[in-house]
């Protein structure tokens, strides 16, 4: 009900300017027009007999948040009870806390000069669309009540494979790493050419092969002898997968030539640097503070 | 015994001033002020005069005992021909620049600076006390000697990088401080470096301690070196330097530029292990208590050793990634630890060289093997043997005792060898590599245990005598000369090397076999003939024993046979009967038994194949008939990588199915060495493409490929990189690059080989690699580069890119691609980088694209790494050649002049003469004056900083123009030369050069003769002939005076009042040179004015005679004025001298026409005067 209200008030607003369109929402349209229907008529009992849309708008709202509001709060003591049906008395609850003389309202109901309204047309029950439905809903385990809530929908839990099986051909794989990369390349170079300065091997056509100018580096030497961070990042992958495979395969000697000949470009042991620090060279002796004397 | 410098004393306080301000940063960071104080023992009374060397250094003031003393600097390299100089021919050039060294040689006595002393401390001489002699200097923006590298970024010159470094070309101190620029002056130093607190100062000898300056700002290293050590190899580096200990012997220091650390301590790492190796071999240990390494940008070489440290290029440092330069690096430390226990005492410089490049090799044989040890040793002896056959002999122990220009003992060259300076960077470099070639003769004469107990000998020897003080000559036995070194051999061995000596250290020039041979049946002999070419330039006539090996069916077999005179036959017999037993296994050399497939070879004979001089003991060149059959058995089963070696370059000459097979085998077989793999694949290439027409299969090597490298699903895709393995590494890199050489019938590379090449770049993965793959990729482009042909081109059509052929276009796709990616992620010395360049230019080469130079010109600008400079600038030279580009040349010729980096400049002369644009026989546009001016410039002044470029530029030079006057300069006006005075007409000289073979043809004094005939160019012909004269004279001077007492080695002339002839050549060359005599006055004139030399002579000749030297004289310029007036006055007499003159020279002329330098200044007798040499 209390969902169906919502969803009512909602498609009410959307509905000015179209027309309504799902079963759903032609429910919900037909319940709310047999409410102002309700409306016009107790004020027709009233003695009005017209009203601005508007002021019959409002009190259809007025009518429907006290209708509203006496559902929840019945569920509520319903549920407070641990029930889940309300009875009577909870709707008699309902309507003294929201300070209604409950007594008054058989009289009320057999009024005399109450008008008939017809019953709303019997519009089929809006079918709650089926939620997405992914595979068999799962029943509970043994050791769950059934009254428990039953499990969601499946496709709240389940993982549904979106891929398909990858290419194991090897043939394959090489040839799409390798065309990934060459067109990569290829991009990122010509990128690179079009923003920046270009040298050309053509003199009829400058576009056709450029080449990224030739920039001169201060210190040329750096770039050109360190490895360069992409091959440094490849070099520690190798090198820890290599080193899983030495840890299995050479357990017994734990400190082979491997450390020197492949000693990686930053990893000194610091047991080495302290060792250096009992070294005796020159280099390394502090500077000594001149002497008084020595002045010239 | 040493008169200078014996336990000499030297202090420099040398100052780094880097400019702090940064605006001044630009205009002079390098800056040294700098003082040193040397001790002398006199060995002579009456020492008045010191020289010593010095270049571009500013002198302030000389001290001698707390007095000032006047000097005079005067400096004959500056300039070698003095004005302008019509005459433009080598010789004449050579044998003044080489008189100019001459001039200054410390060994001789001489040097730029000359010290009177004191009169007040004559007295003292006389009593032989010591004298101290005090020399304030400074060098401001040193052209040479001392290399500044201030890279131009923000920061601080530490932030920077900024780093200085000294360097040289054999004996070049004195570029940065005074000294006895000569190795035979040894004695203790103590040396003081003030710097920046940011900046190490490395150098010589222990460092003892390193204080603060009063400011804080600055620190002073103090260094001592007690074992003495003479002044050329002293060295300095000062820098931001890091420094690393090394780990296993905490007295070696290690210190590169910031950031490189990581890279130094893994190329350090093994370090420990060569001077083990080195310290057992010679049972003896390192000698100075101390050792650093220092690595340095813009290095002038790769590797140069001082005492107790040595200087490289910061290039050989690497990481672990990297393969192809590790055993690089290794050679390079190795041969710098070898020169250390050896090169640094110097006498005879092929000792020397040659023993610490025979340990150097025994290095190699203990670390890379026997097969790379003996594959070196080939490799050295092909290039000596193609280089002195080319060029002609290669002296290692010249001897100057005939004083005659007649005795020149290498007239084929054009250069004197007398100096090392005067030595072109080649011919030393060969000098090198056959002094060690020659010691490893010795080896294999005397053992090599004796060897070894030689150089433990001379080492010990050395060490004692370094430990003891100061007494007389005890030092002089720490130099090793080349009679010493023959006496020390025949004590230890017993053996008499003699003969070896005299051939390959007395005498020049390689030995040239022709073998070829018959097999007589009927006596069951082999009759082996074996010729000699002995007379064409570059070889000599060798006499003695040579061993042939006979593979034989039955085993093989050593014959010792006497090469004579005469007799070219010799009769071996054979010791298997022909094929008897067909399943016997065949031995071999090592004792191996082999099967082999005898079907090919002649049923006849039992000759599988045969080897002349398998052990390379002499040093020669063999070139050995024998049939295909016999060198497939030799590649096949003989396993002396030498022996395979020649049978694959022997292969090439038979393109047959059999050899085919034979190579493909070798390339399979995974035990033989990798470098004959390699040689293999490229001989298989030029087979393959002698046999197009008859090939059968898939392109050579193709498939050998794919079943090595390739995936086994799928075979057109090669496996992800694995570089475990090397020598599968380096078979991988070099298949392709020889593949590419197979063309098909229509002389072009096969379509499948490209497009398999293709594949190989395209599927190239090295994720799962722990090596980098710079090198392997590089060679994929120098595959795409080898497998280009000439485009077919339709004449003198322009290149567009849309004419351009489908597979260039893959080819240069791939090229751009490399060259982009490389700018993003460099590649290690970026390898890439400079093949692509080479590709680029191989295209434009083969007329595929436009023919272009600003790409190179802008990859070749200052700030590039040096290998591509270098790669840029080898494409460019060939744009020179084959465009005739004149702009081009003057480009390279501008760089020569102004490019911050020495090895550059080199590196652009030595690739101008290796490749030049045109040669003396050949015509070009762009042989014309102005280019022989600009040239003559360069040599004759523009290079005066360093040795090295002046010996290239003459070596260009020479290349362009020959000795002789160039061609494209316009004939004097006229063709015959009037000798007034003699009333004879001669010919002018410069116009029949080509007539000659000889090397010699104008001569100083024929320059004279020639000029006499204009008056316009009287004035300054006169000055040639003063000029080359005054050298003369100078020598002459020195032969008339009286022989020093007591004294026996040419350093003690030195000191004794000698100096006076350098006074004569700097101001007062005499011109009667013939005379000899000198005024004995003159010189007490000249000394009291040292600084203003406008002395009152006594005679009139000697002033005379000044007045022209002033001419050509130098850096006293307000001498120049004044000789300029008074000139005129003089003008007469000079023409009465040149009668004089010339008439003695046509003397000479008659008696020895045709011999190389007569009468030239570089008088071999004059140098080793009898007071000197006695």
């Amino acid at each position: 009900r209390w969902t169906g209200e919502r969803v009512g008030r909602g498609s009410l607003r959307g509905s000015s300017g179209k027309a309504a369109t799902s079963p759903a929402e032609n429910y919900h349209l037909a319940r709310r027009r047999t409410l102002q229907v309700v409306v016009s008529a107790l004020l027709t009992e009233c003695g009005f007999e017209s009203a601005e849309k508007a002021a019959v708008e409002t009190l259809t709202e007025m009518m429907q948040s006290y209708i509203t509001e006496i559902g929840r709060c019945a569920k509520a003591y319903c549920e407070h009870t641990a029930r889940s049906v309300p009875t009577l008395a909870d709707t008699v609850v309902t309507l003294i806390e929201m300070g209604f003389n409950a007594d008054t309202l058989p009289v009320y109901a057999k009024r005399s000069q109450r008008m008939v309204i017809t019953a709303p047309p019997v519009t089929n029950a809006p079918v709650t669309p089926k939620a997405l439905s992914a595979g068999q809903k799962r029943t509970h385990p043994a050791y769950i009540p059934s009254h428990f809530p039953e499990f969601p929908d499946p496709h709240t839990y389940i993982k549904t494979p979106t891929f398909r099986e990858p290419v194991s051909d090897y043939q394959v794989v090489r040839e799409k790493a390798a065309s990934q990369k060459r067109d990569v390349e290829r991009a990122l170079t010509r990128f690179m050419a079009k923003t920046g300065e270009t040298q050309s091997l053509f003199k009829d056509d400058i576009t056709a092969f450029p080449l990224i100018a030739a920039q001169p580096s201060s210190i040329p030497y750096l770039s050109a002898l360190l490895p360069s961070e992409l091959e440094l990042q490849t070099l520690e992958e190798t090198d820890s997968s290599e080193q899983d495979d030495q840890t299995d395969s050479e357990n017994d000697d734990p400190g082979g030539d491997k450390e020197n000949s492949m000693l990686p470009p930053s990893g000194v042991p610091s047991a080495k640097a302290s060792e250096e620090n009992v070294i005796d060279n020159p280099y390394l002796r502090p500077v000594k503070k001149p002497k008084v004397r020595r002045k010239k | 015994m040493p008169l200078t410098g014996s336990d000499s004393y030297y202090c420099a306080a040398a100052q780094q001033n880097y400019v702090k301000c940064k605006n001044k940063d630009m205009e002079s960071p390098a800056q040294i002020i700098g003082y040193v104080e040397l001790t002398i023992f006199p060995t002579v009374v009456n020492l008045n005069r010191i020289k010593l060397n010095s270049k571009q250094c500013r002198i302030y003031r000389v001290r001698v005992n707390e007095l000032e003393a006047p000097f005079i600097y005067n400096d004959p390299t500056l300039e070698v021909c003095h004005h302008e100089s019509k005459q433009r021919n080598l010789n004449y050039f050579s044998s003044a620049y080489t008189a100019a060294v001459s001039a200054v040689d410390p060994d001789a006595g001489h040097g730029e600076l000359v010290i009177k002393v004191p009169p007040e401390l004559w007295k003292q001489g006389d009593d032989l006390k010591v004298l101290k002699v005090y020399i304030e200097f400074s060098l401001d923006q040193p052209k040479g000697g001392l290399h500044f590298v201030v890279p131009d970024v923000e920061g601080s010159m530490a932030e920077r990088g900024a780093h200085v470094f000294s360097f040289g070309y054999q004996n070049s101190t004195r570029f940065w401080f005074p000294c006895v620029d000569s190795y035979s002056e040894l004695c203790t130093w103590k040396l003081e470096f003030t710097v920046d607190a940011s900046m190490v100062a490395v150098s010589c000898g222990d460092l003892v301690e390193t204080i603060y300056t009063h400011d804080m700002r600055k620190k002073t290293y103090h260094y001592v070196l007690p074992i003495p050590t003479a002044a050329p190899n002293i060295s300095l580096a000062v820098g931001p330097f890091e420094i690393l200990v090394d780990p296993y012997m905490h007295e070696v220091t290690h210190f590169c530029l910031p950031q490189l650390l990581p890279l130094l301590k893994h190329s350090m790492s093994y370090l420990h292990e060569i001077f083990e190796f080195y310290e057992e071999i010679l049972t003896c240990r390192y000698p100075y208590s101390c050792f650093k390494t220092v690595f340095v940008d813009e290095a002038y070489v790769q590797l140069s050793s001082y005492a107790s440290m040595s200087i490289f290029s910061t290039n050989l440092l690497h990481s672990a990634t990297i393969i192809d330069q590790t055993p690089l690096t290794r050679r390079c430390l190795a041969q710098a630890l070898a020169q250390q226990f050896f090169d640094l005492k110097q006498a005879d410089e092929w000792v020397l060289k040659g023993i610490s490049g025979y340990i150097y090799g025994l290095y190699l044989k203990k670390t890379f093997g026997v097969n790379e040890y003996r594959h070196w040793i080939k490799e050295e002896l092909d290039k000596i043997v193609e280089y002195e056959l080319k060029m002609g002999g290669v002296l290692l122990h010249p001897t100057f005792t005939g004083g005659k220009e007649k005795d020149n003992p290498t007239p084929h060259l054009h250069f004197s060898i007398k100096h090392p300076h005067t030595l072109s960077w080649e011919y030393f470099k060969m000098f090198q590599c056959k002094a060690h070639l020659v010691m490893r003769l010795i080896e294999n004469r005397i053992s090599m245990e004796f060897m070894l107990q030689v150089f433990n000998k001379l080492l010990s020897l050395a060490s004692t005598a370094s430990s003891q003080k100061y007494q007389s000559h005890m030092w002089s036995q720490m130099l090793l000369s080349t009679h010493a070194f023959l006496k020390s051999i025949s004590n230890v061995s017993g053996k008499d090397i003699g003969p070896l000596i005299k051939q390959w250290v007395d005498q020049s020039s390689v030995v040239k076999f022709f073998g070829s041979f018959a097999f007589n049946r009927k006596r069951n002999v082999l009759e082996l003939e074996i010729r000699q070419d002995y007379t064409s330039s570059g070889t000599q006539k060798y006499v003695g024993p040579i061993k042939v090996t006979v593979q034989e069916l039955d085993g093989s077999f050593n014959h010792t046979l006497q090469i004579e005179e005469n007799s070219l036959k010799h009769d071996i017999p054979c010791h298997s009967k022909s094929r008897r037993n067909k399943k016997k296994k065949i031995p071999l050399m090592n004792g191996e038994e082999v099967d082999m497939d005898l079907s090919a070879m002649d049923a006849d004979s039992p000759l599988l194949w045969i080897r002349i001089d398998p052990d390379m003991s002499i040093l020669r060149k063999v070139e050995f008939e024998q049939a295909d059959f016999m060198w497939q058995y030799q590649l096949r089963y003989e396993r002396d990588v030498v022996a395979q070696e020649e049978a694959i370059s022997a292969l090439e000459k038979f393109p047959t199915p059999a050899s085919r097979l034979a190579l493909t085998d070798i390339l399979e077989q995974e035990q033989c060495f990798y470098k004959v793999r390699m040689q293999a694949c490229f001989c298989l290439a030029k087979i393959a493409n002698s046999m197009v027409s008859t090939w059968q299969g898939p392109p050579a090597m193709k498939s050998l490929f794919t079943r090595m490298f390739c995936c086994k699903s799928c075979p057109n895709i090669v496996k992800t990189n694995n570089f475990i393995s090397f020598q599968s590494y380096f078979l991988q890199k070099t298949m392709p690059v020889a593949m590419a050489l197979l063309r098909d019938v229509h002389n072009l590379c096969p379509k499948d080989v490209l497009n398999f090449i293709l594949d190989l770049i395209k599927y190239n993965d090295n994720r799962k690699n722990k090596f980098s793959d710079n090198y392997y990729r590089a060679d994929l482009i120098e595959a795409l580069t080898n497998s280009l042909t000439p485009a077919i081109s339709i004449s003198n059509e322009v290149r567009t890119v849309d004419n351009l052929n489908a597979d260039v276009r893959l080819i240069l796709e791939e090229i751009t691609r490399f060259l982009n990616m490389e700018k993003l992620l460099p590649s290690f010395r970026n390898t890439i980088t400079v093949r692509c360049l080479s590709a680029i230019r191989q295209l434009q080469r083969n007329g595929h694209i436009p023919s272009d130079a600003s790409l190179f010109k802008s990859y070749a600008e200052y700030g590039h790494f040096v290998d591509v400079r270098v790669a840029a600038l080898e494409a460019l030279v060939d744009y020179t050649r084959v465009e005739r580009s004149s702009a081009e040349l003057q480009w390279l010729l501008n760089m020569v002049q102004n490019d911050p980096a020495h090895y550059v400049r080199h590196k652009i002369l030595g690739m101008l003469s290796k490749n030049p644009p045109f040669t003396k026989t050949t015509d070009s546009a762009l042989c014309n004056e102005a280019l022989v001016d600009q040239l003559w410039k360069l040599m004759n002044s523009g290079t005066s900083h360093d040795w090295r470029l002046r010996c290239d530029a003459v070596n260009l030079y020479y290349t362009l123009f020959g000795l002789t006057r160039p061609s494209c300069l316009p004939l004097p006006e006229l063709g015959l030369v009037l000798n007034l005075k003699e009333k004879k007409a001669v010919l002018n000289p410069t116009i029949k050069p080509e007539l000659e073979v000889g090397p010699v043809v104008d001569t100083p004094a024929s320059i004279g003769i020639h000029g006499f005939n204009t008056m316009e160019d009287e004035d300054i012909d006169m000055e040639t002939v003063h000029d080359s004269q005054a050298f003369i004279h100078q020598h002459l001077h020195l032969l008339e005076r009286p022989s020093t007492p007591g004294t026996h080695t040419h350093t003690s002339a030195c000191m004794h009042a000698r100096t006076h002839a350098h006074h004569l050549v700097t101001h007062t060359p005499v011109l009667f040179v013939l005379l000899g005599k000198e005024p004995p006055s003159v010189e007490q004139s000249l000394l009291s004015m040292p600084a203003t030399p406008v002395p009152s002579f006594s005679k009139e000749t000697s002033s005379l005679a000044s007045k022209h030297a002033g001419e050509h004289g130098h850096h006293h310029h307000h001498h120049h004025h004044e000789h300029k007036k008074k000139k005129k006055k003089h003008k007469h007499k000079h023409k009465h001298k040149h009668k004089h003159e010339s008439k003695d020279k046509e003397k000479d002329r008659e008696r020895d026409n045709s011999h190389a330098y007569s009468n030239s200044p570089a008088s071999g007798r004059s140098l080793r005067s009898p007071s000197m040499s006695d």
